[in-house]
């Protein structure tokens, strides 16, 4: 396929599908958690981190992961004041996030075409260097997440139980809101500050659908979400519209198919226990 | 060496006192039953000895050491009154739920796959959830949730558990096989036991000493005194606290 032939396809490949790895990973504990929002809450925060970077000179994406680990730090530091309304905390960051963004752009007037790229994501232009940006960031999520499954896991379920336990809760909240916003910072790179959030809770939720087990439900999310990644840009090549919306749109179309299939299997079960129980009657 | 030593606690939510002044000395073996009326204190004070919350006054202490050093090593297990707050459509699987308490203690089990997957169903069988082990527990009735939390804990292999009505909403059976159980630990494998229930007949029968609490420490001993002494005055102090 001429597809794969080019450079900048294969970059862009390569990159999405590490975003697509790590995004439903961390997605899976937020949506247990009940922080679905967070992903938007960071985000609009990275926006005021791009504008607020591109004011003071800095290089836009560094700007944004600066401004994004120390919201995501405030996140976590609001979130233990207000355990019970976990999202009333991502709320307010989410608007401190936008109302920055707003009132730093138009001081530094960046012009459109580089905020938007931010917005919309640039999956097709990123360089060999973003690759490698995206794949070390990748990793370290991996390697933590993978260290510290058993004790997000426990904490998502009953936090108290881990701590008398003996986990460092505190410590584990603080790196895992950290690690959400290098996720998001590397989600703004490939669909756009818009749509990060959706890479991080769609597949999960499609996932979800399956209603397997913790693990399970995991392994599912990167499948779905991976998928989206390849068959949303390919199709976004072929038809000349943006990845980013392609990507995100792939994925809630994977969860309405999945939904679809779930109906269709419970309507037969129930077909089958109608028959079987038609025939115990006689 | 997991000797239960409160001095002179004191706990109050803002303006609220909760806990007033309580001493109390839990040795090494005991199962101890906390009762007294709702909103006497009971999940508070058990929270402090867990080290979930610090009190105002006074101090905890674990084996000779403050309870903030001495938890941390898989010593203390907690189930508490509200299983898993986010249980409600949580979709790891009972197995999964129940592995992960052996991930939290100490014991050298949770590397050998084999031993893990042995205890973990064994810990299955002994509340009665081995038959649910691959449902969701966030699709479990209440009480089937509480077992597969009592199961977790007991996967950890603590010395010092410590239980926030492990048998409210559990039916009849399944109580009595807990009560069992936790007698059946305490005797065998000497784990000291501090549980509030509000099952007085039956949590008494199987404890050997008795807290009664309602705010201040209304009657602290033997299971066998309580029954003894506080057969008329129950009612009184459980309503009063007097
Ligand atoms: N988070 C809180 N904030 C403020 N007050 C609280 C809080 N939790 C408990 N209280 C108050 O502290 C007192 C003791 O509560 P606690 O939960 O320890 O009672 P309990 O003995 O466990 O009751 P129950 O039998 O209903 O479980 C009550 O008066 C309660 O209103
Ligand atoms: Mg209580």
């Amino acid at each position: 396929m001429e597809f794969f032939q080019y450079d900048f396809i294969q970059r862009a490949l390569l990159a999405g599908l590490i975003t697509g790895i790590v995004c439903p990973l961390i997605g899976s504990f937020v949506v247990v958690r009940r922080q679905s929002l967070i992903g938007d809450g960071l985000g609009h925060i990275a926006f005021a981190g791009v504008t607020g970077g591109y004011m003071v000179g800095l290089y836009p994406v560094v700007g944004a992961l600066i401004l994004t680990i120390a919201g995501a730090v405030g996140i976590e530091l609001v979130r233990r004041r207000h355990t019970e309304f976990a999202d009333m905390g991502l709320a307010i960051f989410f608007y401190a996030g936008a109302a920055m963004a707003i009132i730093f752009s138009t001081m530094t007037r960046m012009p459109s075409t580089g905020l938007l790229s931010f917005l919309f994501g640039s999956i097709i232009t990123v360089s060999l260097t973003d690759v490698i940006t995206i794949a070390g960031a990748g990793t370290l999520v991996l390697v933590i997440v993978y260290f510290l499954f058993d004790k997000l896991m426990l904490m998502s379920l009953d936090e108290d139980i881990a701590n008398v336990a003996g986990i460092n809760t505190g410590m584990i909240n603080m790196l895992f809101s950290i690690l959400t916003a290098l996720v998001v910072v590397v989600g703004m790179t490939i669909v756009g500050i818009l749509l990060v959030s959706a890479l991080m809770i769609v597949p999960v939720a499609t996932a979800h659908l399956l209603r397997v087990g913790f693990k399970a439900t995991m392994g599912w999310a990167v499948i779905f979400s991976m998928l989206s990644v390849f068959i949303g840009l390919t199709s976004s090549f072929y038809l000349d519209i943006a990845p980013g919306g392609t990507i995100v749109m792939t994925a809630i179309l994977l969860y309405i198919i999945m939904t679809i299939i779930r109906q269709c299997i419970a309507f037969k079960e129930r077909r089958k226990e109608q028959i079987l129980s038609s025939f115990g009657d006689e | 060496m997991c000797e239960v030593k409160l001095s002179d606690i004191h706990f109050s939510y803002n303006t609220n006192v909760a806990i007033d002044n309580i001493s109390l000395t839990i040795s090494q073996g005991d199962f101890v039953a906390v009762v007294g009326p709702n909103g006497a204190g009971k999940s508070t004070m058990l929270k402090i000895i867990a080290g979930l919350i610090k009190p105002t006054r006074g101090q905890v202490q674990i084996g000779g050491k403050d309870i903030f050093t001495a938890k941390g090593h898989g010593l203390i297990g907690y189930v508490p009154q509200n299983y898993g707050k986010n249980a409600q459509g949580f979709p790891a699987t009972v197995k999964e739920v129940v592995a992960l308490g052996l991930t939290l203690g100490a014991a050298a089990a949770k590397k050998n796959h084999q031993a893990a997957n042995h205890i973990t169903t064994h810990m299955m069988e002994l509340v009665g959830v081995e038959q649910l082990r691959d449902r969701r527990i966030g699709e479990l009735s209440g009480g089937q949730q509480q077992r597969v939390m009592v199961a977790m804990a007991l996967a950890a292999n603590p010395q010092l558990l410590l239980l926030d009505e492990p048998t409210s909403g559990i039916d009849y059976d399944a109580s009595a096989r807990i009560y069992e159980l936790l007698g059946t630990l305490n005797k065998n494998l000497g784990i000291t036991i501090v549980m509030v229930s509000h099952d007085i007949e039956k949590a008494v029968s199987w404890a050997n000493k008795v807290a009664c609490i309602n705010r201040k420490l209304c009657f602290f001993g033997s299971s066998k005194e309580f029954d003894d002494t506080h057969a008329q005055a129950r009612h009184l102090w459980y309503y009063t606290g007097q």
